[in-house]
């Protein structure tokens, strides 16, 4: 590459790489030793999985500007599109022992509802994954960007979209299990969900899928594309007179942004076991919001950086103090917004030019 | 039932001799009259006059006279008069007399109280038929209550039960009746029960009075007569019957439909104040104040606390700590003036909070619109912990002074007391803005400073002090929707989260910047979304049609509230399509904004 | 007599009931190096505005083409579709890419296929490089090519989007006041630049400085914009002796001559 000061910085790709082994070798290895439980690697692949979200809205924010408050939707999207495979694995095993999920029982149906039924091939729900979650994001941005929706109107609208998404999936009439969601999981391809070998796997893919992401938002940036998600970032109307469409550029940001955050999405769900609404509230866009903002937009190591660090605390303060983790994760939220635009990767540079007395360039 | 067997014939006989008069005598001189009589036809007569028209005040009257306890007093000119006798007894017995015809104690030439004793005196006399014509009285003592509302009620589920004997006596009502509202449902009750009659023309008219009365109530009944008539293949009455429940129905679709208006205009209002701190926040400041709700919780949690002062105070569980709150113990409508108390303490409360705001975190903010968004969100994050740790992570109860609970019948609709006070209130706030604005020097700061904060600045303007009572303004509106919305919704901790998105979405679709794009689109979403929820199970089962989904369409419809507001979020981007800065938006010139 | 490049008739457009311009009739003609003057509010910057697709006219004509069978109306393109058609513009306000480097800033702007799926895959080859090198040796930005833009001053951003608007090799350049905030020396630089691409391009500029119009104006026509329409048209000279000109100058008080 020869473009000049678009270059990543080297400690950045240094630092990646070393995460990205960390991660995808490191951490498997030791689980495979029995040095590692069970239980903390499916909370890392938890976080892998919200890495990936807040990688999303980092895309979105970071790069080009646009910050959607929505993208928990497509990250749920995955988990419930992923969701219904696993829901259709288990067979006759529900409560109610019943070939169709128990909540269905619960409703009073007899018969699989019609579009539930190709669900249960694996390919088809993989498909899915991607194709549902893209094309609410192609609907749903073509709209808002051809009518040149955009700053805080773009947020605003996010947010409804996801908000109007999360209320209808409360509801039984959506066939999706309302409330509860989906849950009790119990195979994946044929393998046992509780079986630490599918832990494993499912902790690899995750970091795999997670490493893909990034290096694939790498390229991006030094991609003559990555100057025009910048540009547009910076002064979209001058975008135009360069003769670039800038809608299309934004489109295409916005559906790559939601398939990530989908993948991600579909990931968590087997981990986590359980995948409900209450993941599309428009909270969640919002603390994926904070973990980019905490670990500093704009760049690739600090949405990934965020999001575990935010959710390592998170699990910690909501068993150590759980009354106080709202207002934990509200003042951090506000201190970083106020005293570190930059977020923690910033750090290092700050302190360094605290030290030298230059201001940091 | 069989009491009544007589009742027509009474009513003829009342009709076709000298009691005309009767009709206008006071019921219960009536029952006294009919009690001296010694004829039991005459005294039948009289009493059957009362029939419909004496009200419950007769019942201890009707109870002597069956127990033997009305008696005749002969008086010196050889007339009879009917006493009771109450009090205590003397040591010869006797007991104060009074006359039965209006309770007045008896006197005798000189103008003294008379004392008689019992024994000494006849009983009225009562035979079976005069027993029955009494219960009659009692039965149908609801048609002469003193309150109208009691006697058209009372009419209608006469008419509803269309017993034809009752006819006479709802006629004799009519004769007598004055409040609009008893002679409307006379109307319908007299109608209905004449459908019971033989003759198809009778019937035939009945309808056509029951087409133009057009009562909800008689919806079922007609649908009911619909086939009968066709069954009996009665053509004219047939006719007649579908006109009227024609007519009925036509009713009802214009009473549904100002229902829905005026839930609609309601939900305007709530909308409309919910957002008007918003108008002012992010309209003229352009801050993204995602606390904004929880400043509209601020003002319904100082209405609450105000509501307890006012009372018998409390204690909250403040942080783990059991705080006590005195109560300045009022009671009747002292307590209840709470909410007028309120409304100054949420503005304040809310203002104040909001201030803090202002100063502590988005004044720093102001060139970066995106985070103050998020930094308020953070905020808004902690203060709604804070209610959790402060008030209980509950809803707590706030309940309505009796001057905003009720509804207010006009035509068949119900109006809600609460609504129409908050559609009142909307607009005495929209117009109490519009006055600071327009009127003030500090709405003419507030606009200057708006328009060029630079500008405003180098022409002395302190930008900084105004911003910061703008703000303050802002707030404190968010504040005064939250009394109101305490006399509507749950009071809670996530109470602000329910209106953040919708008030949003009222600013965006009005115009940023535009009072009067606000308070349109608060009610044009208020009304569309009632509309849609009114109608949409209406139009589910059409929806059958698409190909593929329709069976699911079908089914999300019939969740008119949510599938109502989905569409409504829906028509907002797609009304962003052909207005892209809503209704009322500045246009500017520059490259960037 | 050839058809022109640019047809503009009848046109009018208003902001909130203030008409920026009014029965507004333009020909430009290709190969024309063009210079619009007019006193402030004249409706110049609006008519750009119109040109570029950033705003609507209310009524009235606007094409692009000199072949009235395949000429294109400008008043149903966007902007960006308007700019690949080969009508490019610089603006009163410099606006270059503050955070991309000056080098980026060209990167951007250079010919070539304008597609997300191009933009995805395209590579800088040696030819975009030495051209990129051309550029940047014509507006003199040379040494500081790996500046971010929004470290130059104010000159330099103004010759910064000159070269933005030369690397996307239009066949019209619209072109806002150049030579405000540069030298006396860079303001002559750029009407020599100008004038040199006249000719192979075709250009209107828009202008206050009567010497820098006095310069660039040596053959070409000139148009006096006032009220949002035309006053007259002519040469420098013709137009500088017109007394209605002199009056909506000299009249308003803004005599604008140095």
């Amino acid at each position: 590459m020869n473009t000049p000061a678009r270059q990543v910085p080297r400690l950045e790709t240094i630092l990646l790489l070393a995460l990205g082994v960390a991660l995808v070798v490191v951490l498997p290895l030791l689980h495979a030793a029995g040095l590692l439980s069970s239980f903390t690697l499916g909370v890392w692949g938890k976080y892998l999985c919200y890495a990936m979200l807040a990688l999303s809205v980092d895309l979105l924010w970071g790069h080009t500007g646009l910050l959607s408050l929505g993208q928990a939707l497509f990250f749920t999207l995955g988990g419930y599109l992923h969701g219904m495979y696993l829901m259709r694995m288990i067979g006759e095993l529900g409560q109610y022992r019943k070939p169709i999920p128990d909540f269905l029982v619960f409703l009073g149906w007899e018969r699989l509802p019609a579009f539930w039924e190709p669900f249960a091939s694996f390919p088809f729900a993989v498909a899915m994954v991607f194709l549902i979650p893209g094309l609410v994001a192609f609907g749903f941005g073509y709209l808002a960007f051809r009518s040149r929706v955009k700053g805080v109107y773009f947020s605003i609208l996010t947010q409804a979209l996801t908000y109007a998404a999360s209320i209808m999936f409360f509801r039984n009439n959506l066939l999706l299990g309302g409330n509860n969601g989906f849950t009790d999981f119990k195979f994946i391809l044929g393998h046992r969900l509780d079986d630490p070998t599918t832990t494993r796997a499912l902790y690899l893919a995750s970091a795999v899928a997670l490493f893909l992401a990034v290096a694939f938002c790498r390229w991006l940036r030094g991609t003559k594309f990555g100057l025009v998600q910048h540009a547009i970032r910076d002064g979209e109307n001058r975008v135009l007179f360069s003769g670039y469409a800038a809608v299309h550029f934004k489109l295409f940001v916005f559906v790559v942004a939601a398939l990530i955050a989908a993948v991600g999405g579909a990931l968590y769900t087997p981990q986590v076991g359980i995948i409900n609404p209450g993941e599309m509230q428009p909270e969640k866009s919002l603390e994926a919001v904070v973990w980019v903002a905490l670990g500093g937009r704009g760049t690739l190591l600090g949405p990934v950086l965020g999001a575990v660090s935010v959710n390592a605390l998170k699990s910690w303060a909501t068993r150590a103090y759980p009354d106080l983790w709202l207002i934990l994760l509200g003042g951090i939220f506000v201190l970083a917004v106020l005293f570190l635009p930059g977020g923690l990767v910033s750090l290092p540079a700050r302190l360094r030019a605290l030290f030298s007395r230059r201001p940091p360039s | 039932m069989k009491a009544f067997l007589l009742l027509p014939c009474l009513l003829a006989l009342l009709f076709a001799t000298p009691g005309r008069a009767a009709a206008t005598e006071n019921p219960r001189a009536l029952i006294a009259r009919a009690a001296t009589e010694a004829q039991p036809a005459q005294a039948r007569q009289l009493l059957a006059a009362a029939v419909g028209r004496a009200d419950e005040s007769v019942a201890p009257l009707l109870d002597a006279w069956r127990r033997d306890a009305l008696f005749l007093h002969a008086q010196a000119d050889g007339g009879r008069v009917a006493v009771l006798l109450t009090g205590e007894k003397d040591e010869r017995g006797a007991q104060s007399a009074l006359r039965a015809a209006d309770g007045q104690p008896l006197q005798d030439e000189a103008g003294r109280p008379v004392r008689l004793v019992a024994a000494d005196l006849p009983a009225a006399e009562h035979d079976a038929s005069l027993r029955r014509t009494m219960k009659a009285i009692l039965d149908l003592a609801e048609l002469a209550a003193v309150d109208p509302t009691r006697r058209a009620r009372s009419v209608r589920n006469l008419g509803l039960a269309q017993d034809a004997e009752k006819l006479p006596v709802l006629l004799a009502r009519e004769s007598v009746e004055s409040a609009p509202e008893v002679r409307r449902a006379l109307r319908e009750a007299i109608a209905l029960l004449r459908l019971k009659d033989p003759r198809e023309e009778i019937r035939v008219a009945a309808l056509q009075e029951l087409q133009a009365v057009s009562s909800l109530a008689t919806s079922d009944l007609l649908a009911r007569v619909v086939q009968e008539e066709a069954a009996a293949g009665n053509r004219l009455a047939l006719e007649a019957a579908r006109r009227a429940q024609q007519a009925v129905e036509w009713h009802r679709t214009k009473v549904d439909f100002a229902g829905t208006l005026f839930r609609g205009l309601s939900l305007g209002s709530i909308l409309l104040v919910a957002a008007l701190g918003l108008a002012i926040t992010f309209g003229l400041m352009r801050v993204i104040n995602m606390a904004h709700g929880e400043l509209i919780a601020v003002g319904a949690y100082t209405t609450y606390l105000t509501q307890a002062v006012f009372g018998t105070g409390m204690t909250l569980p403040c942080f783990g700590l059991s705080v006590p709150i005195p109560g300045l113990q009022f009671s009747g409508a002292a307590r209840e003036a709470y909410f007028i108390a309120a409304l100054p303490a949420s503005f304040l409360a809310a203002a104040t909070v909001g201030l803090l705001l202002e100063r502590g975190i988005i004044r720093f903010l102001y060139r970066r619109p995106l985070e103050s968004l998020l930094a308020t969100w953070g905020v808004s994050l902690v203060l709604q912990q804070a209610f959790r740790l402060i008030f209980g992570a509950n809803n707590v109860q706030v309940s309505s002074p009796s001057y905003l609970s009720g509804n207010w019948l006009v035509g068949d609709v119900i109006l809600g007391w609460n609504r129409v006070f908050v559609i009142g209130f909307a607009l005495l706030i929209v117009l109490g803005m519009g006055l600071v604005l327009t009127r003030t020097s500090l709405g003419l700061l507030i606009r200057a400073s708006m328009q060029n904060r630079t500008m405003a600045a180098c022409l002395g303007v302190r930008t900084e002090r105004v911003n910061a009572l703008t703000f303050a303004l802002g707030s404190g509106l968010a504040g005064l929707a939250g009394a109101f919305l305490s006399q509507i919704g749950n009071v809670g901790p996530s109470l602000g989260q329910g209106y953040i998105i919708d008030s949003f979405m009222v600013v965006v679709v009005g115009g940023v910047g535009s009072l009067g794009g606000t308070i349109l689109s608060a009610f044009g979403i208020g009304g569309i979304d009632q509309v849609l929820q009114q109608y949409l199970p209406l139009v589910a089962p059409g929806l059958a049609w698409v190909p593929g989904i329709g069976g699911f369409l079908q089914n999300l419809a019939q969740d008119a509230a949510v599938f109502g507001k989905i569409l409504v979020l829906a028509g907002i981007i797609l009304f962003l399509q052909w207005r892209p800065a809503g209704l009322f938006a500045p246009r500017s010139r520059s490259l960037d904004e | 007599m050839p058809h022109p490049l640019l047809t503009v008739e009848d046109v009018a457009k208003a902001y909130d009931g203030f008409q920026a311009i009014s029965n507004l009739n333009f020909y430009l003609f290709a190969g024309e190096l063009r210079t619009v003057i007019g006193p402030n509010g004249a409706g110049k910057s609006t008519f750009f505005d119109l040109l570029t697709g950033r705003a609507k006219p209310d009524r009235g004509r606007l094409e692009f083409g000199t072949d009235p069978a395949a000429s294109h109306d400008l008043t149903r393109l966007s902007e960006h579709e308007i700019s690949r058609l080969g009508i490019g513009r610089k603006f009163q306000t410099p606006s270059v890419y503050a955070d991309h480097s000056v080098w980026e800033n060209l990167l951007l702007s250079l010919r070539g296929p304008r597609g997300v799926f191009a933009a995805l895959f395209q590579r800088t080859g040696p030819a975009d490089r030495a051209r990129i090198d051309d550029l940047l040796e014509m507006v003199r930005l040379g040494d500081k090519r790996h500046w971010r833009a929004g470290l130059l001053s104010h000159g330099e951003k103004q010759w910064l989007e000159l070269g933005m608007l030369l690397a996307q090799e239009p066949k019209v350049l619209l072109i806002d006041e150049p030579a405000a905030g540069m030298t006396d020396e860079e303001t002559h630089r750029t009407g020599e630049l100008l004038l040199s691409l006249a000719g192979r391009h075709s250009l209107i500029v828009i202008e206050h400085d009567m010497t820098f119009v006095k310069q660039i104006a040596q053959q070409g026509q000139v148009t006096v914009l006032h009220q949002g329409s035309v006053l007259c048209e002519g040469r420098f000279e013709e137009v500088q002796s017109d007394p209605k000109v002199r009056e909506v100058y000299l009249g308003r008080g803004k005599h604008d001559r140095r």
